[in-house]
């Protein structure tokens, strides 16, 4: 696209952006979500330069210690508890630029278009001293799983980030520990670092498709998305040592449905497979560095093999994953800089229904890396970039897009942003491909639709106000 | 998968029941039944230390410091007569339904701290500089020495804070705060300041320069 086009495509869309941001300015100062009416602090207290989700120490300690701090009445006596509202709503308006309107992996030619809806709705916070809860749904207009005509297919509402921690903070006059319990419905929600894929920093999403997937380790992958229920228990000792076992298991049906979604992606049963996470975390003056390994293995029962909803009998693939990561934070206003990094190594071995079906090797090895780099300027100005690679085993099956079946991949992301008001966040972000399917320049060939094309045909940006209330 | 769900369901149960008030470990910011002890170990400490002595330069340290101070900060942090944006941010929503008896203990506790011991790195050539402001002032702006009122060591008296150790980025802000709520009032004739009962500071921090500042700033932090 010429840059003179894209210019007065977007002249249009930032009136209309500017006009959701000058209405929602004009709300009440103290209209803020859940956890903020619950402890009475601005964003930027427990997360970096003021927006969500990278944590600071502060809201590292608030998710630790179970969603508890701040103003409550007893569980008991809810009634007298509601004096501001219990949820929190978050709206984003956005328009999406296309490099092309080819085709994309699933099929559909994306078209440029300007959407407004309601992403999510949180609840959560305080139910006894030792208890809280995290709560989110979500909303999406398009689904990229499926598709209707040349648009991605209707979406669905569900189950988003769900969790429920009990939680204790011991102090003595030589040792501080925290330790705790959880039960969520994602791998890896339980994360107060900003370095799983759950919570990494690509907080904003394209909301119709367009934004070519990676190949994704399982662990970061969709598979352990919110079909999932999870029990797990960690501690935290001196503000040092973190340690966290869990374990995870699909529901298909029953008590905690509530807390689930299904994905038109198929269904991916996950049997129970352990999880784990040891951390090394040290402050000093405004620095903080956290090094940690976390990984799990995963019993998988019809990967993309398309039996029933909850049909169990499929025979079980394994997923041996394991990621070394590490973040870096700044914080002493104005100046808000952080960084992570994240390097998954997976070890697929393929179930015998798989072969040939979603799958054409045995075993697979794949290599994931993610970087990201943040800073922010007195909580209003900020920039991002997000590096997203992959490299791994070559399977024709599994990676169609690619002639030799390479997950190869390299993918950037900048972003700039204005957070004129902390509710509210305006912005440009594009996502560049340099390698994909193994190929960095010519087509990237595999099947005949994308014939012709290369990893820069498929380029997206998004220029967005988001609104939190 | 009959058995997991029986077993999520029992630890949810337990969960719940495990405790619902725990009133020696609570982080309830809106009970009075909270002693200022579990506030200071439960919410207090996870910014300015369990001394008192903070890590991030963002929150001031509070060992050692004068009980007065603190007793009469927390009370502005309450009834928002303190309105820097670190104040904002942070305090007005700890401090918005302190009791007296809280704000009570919670001084009495951070006032007992050991003095603090700041390991901050502070640049030995402001040292010299920050010194002869600290003990004769800037006499050519009308700025008389600061240990006139914050003791010849820092320490603070009754509702004069001690200065000795605090964090210099923390001192260089504020007296940036004191400097522009001067200007608020002398130059815009606007009463809306940040620190509202900083009269005196007001017309030091308007004597003195940025880098005079910042030298006062880092010399009482080298200060033990």
């Amino acid at each position: 696209m010429k840059l003179s086009s894209l210019f007065s495509k977007v002249k249009g869309s930032i009136l209309l952006l500017l006009g959701v941001a000058s209405l929602a300015v004009s709300l009440d100062a103290s209209a803020i979500p859940v956890f903020a009416r619950q402890t009475g602090f601005k964003c930027v207290a427990c997360h970096v330069g003021g927006e969500y989700p990278q944590l600071t120490s502060l809201g590292r300690y608030f998710k630790l210690t179970g969603y508890t701090q701040g103003d409550a009445k007893d569980f008991w006596n809810l009634t007298t508890n509601i004096d501001r509202p219990p949820v929190a709503i978050m709206l984003q308006s956005a328009r999406q630029y296309y490099a092309n309107n080819k085709a994309q992996q699933n099929g559909t030619n994306p078209t440029s278009a300007y959407d407004m809806q309601v992403v999510s709705i949180f609840a959560g916070g305080h139910i006894t001293d030792n208890i809280g809860a995290f709560a989110q749904w979500t909303g999406n207009k398009y689904d990229g799983n499926t598709t209707a005509g040349n648009q991605y297919g209707g979406g669905a509402s569900g189950s988003d980030n769900t969790e429920f921690r009990y939680a204790n903070h011991v102090v003595t006059k030589d040792a501080d520990w925290i330790f705790g319990s959880y039960l969520n419905n994602r791998i890896t929600m339980s994360d107060v670092w900003n370095t799983t894929e759950n919570w990494n920093s690509q907080w904003i999403g394209y909301f119709n498709g367009g934004s070519a997937q990676a190949p994704t380790a399982f662990i970061n992958g969709g598979a352990s998305q919110h079909s999932v229920i999870g029990l797990g228990a960690y501690v935290f000792k001196d503000k040092t040592w973190y340690a966290e076992v869990a374990a995870y298991k699909s529901q298909t049906h029953g008590l905690f449905s509530i807390m689930t979604q299904n994905s038109s992606a198929g269904p991916t049963l996950l049997d129970t497979s352990p999880y784990f996470k040891l951390a090394y975390n040290k402050e000093w003056g405004p620095h903080n560095l956290e090094l940690g390994v976390h990984g799990m293995v995963g019993y998988a029962h019809n990967t993309g093999v398309g039996l029933a909803y909850s049909d169990w009998t499929g025979s079980v693939s394994t997923y041996r994953d394991v990621a070394f990561e590490a973040q870096y934070q700044y914080i002493l206003d104005p100046h808000y800089f952080s960084a992570h990094f994240r390097y998954t190594h997976e070890n697929a071995s393929n179930n015998a229904d798989q072969i040939g079906a979603s799958a054409a090797n045995p075993t697979n090895i794949l290599n994931e890396t993610w970087a990201d780099i943040t800073y922010i300027y007195k909580a209003q100005y900020g920039a991002m970039l997000f590096y997203n690679g992959a490299r791994g085993t070559n399977d024709a099956v599994l990676n169609p897009l690619s002639a030799t079946g390479s997950p190869d991949w390299d993918s950037w992301n900048p972003s700039i942003f204005w957070a004129p008001y902390q509710n509210i966040r305006i912005g440009y972000t594009y996502t560049f491909y340099t390698k994909m399917a193994g190929s960095s320049s010519a087509s990237v060939g595999g099947t005949s639709a994308f014939t012709g094309l290369s990893p820069h045909d498929f380029n997206t940006g998004m220029l967005y106000a988001s609104l939190v209330y | 998968m009959k058995n997991i769900s029986k077993i999520l369901t029992l630890s949810a149960m337990a969960l719940a029941l495990g405790a619902c008030s725990n009133i020696e470990q609570s982080r309830n910011l809106d009970n009075e039944k909270v002693t200022g002890n579990t506030l200071a170990q439960q919410v207090c400490s996870t910014c300015h230390g369990l001394n008192g002595q903070s890590i991030n330069p963002t929150f001031p340290n509070l060992a050692a410091q004068s009980k007065d101070y603190l007793s009469a900060e927390m009370t502005e942090f309450k009834e928002h007569s303190r309105r820097d944006p670190a104040a904002q941010a942070f305090m007005w929503g700890i401090a918005r339904n302190f009791t007296d008896k809280q704000i009570a203990e919670l001084s009495e506790y951070f006032s007992k701290q050991a003095s603090p011991v700041n390991k901050t790195y502070s640049d030995p050539a402001l040292l010299p500089v920050g010194k002869k402001i600290f003990e004769e002032g800037a006499l050519e702006n009308g700025v008389p020495g600061c240990n006139g009122c914050h003791g010849v060591n820092a320490e603070g008296l009754g509702p004069i804070p001690r200065l000795a150790g605090q964090h210099a980025d923390y001192l260089y802000k504020q007296l940036m705060i004191f400097g522009s709520d001067y200007d608020e009032v002398e130059t815009k004739h606007e009463d809306n300041l940040e620190r509202g009962h900083g009269a005196v500071m007001e017309i030091m921090a308007h004597g003195l320069t940025s880098q005079q500042k910042l030298a006062v700033a880092t010399y009482l932090q080298s200060l033990k």
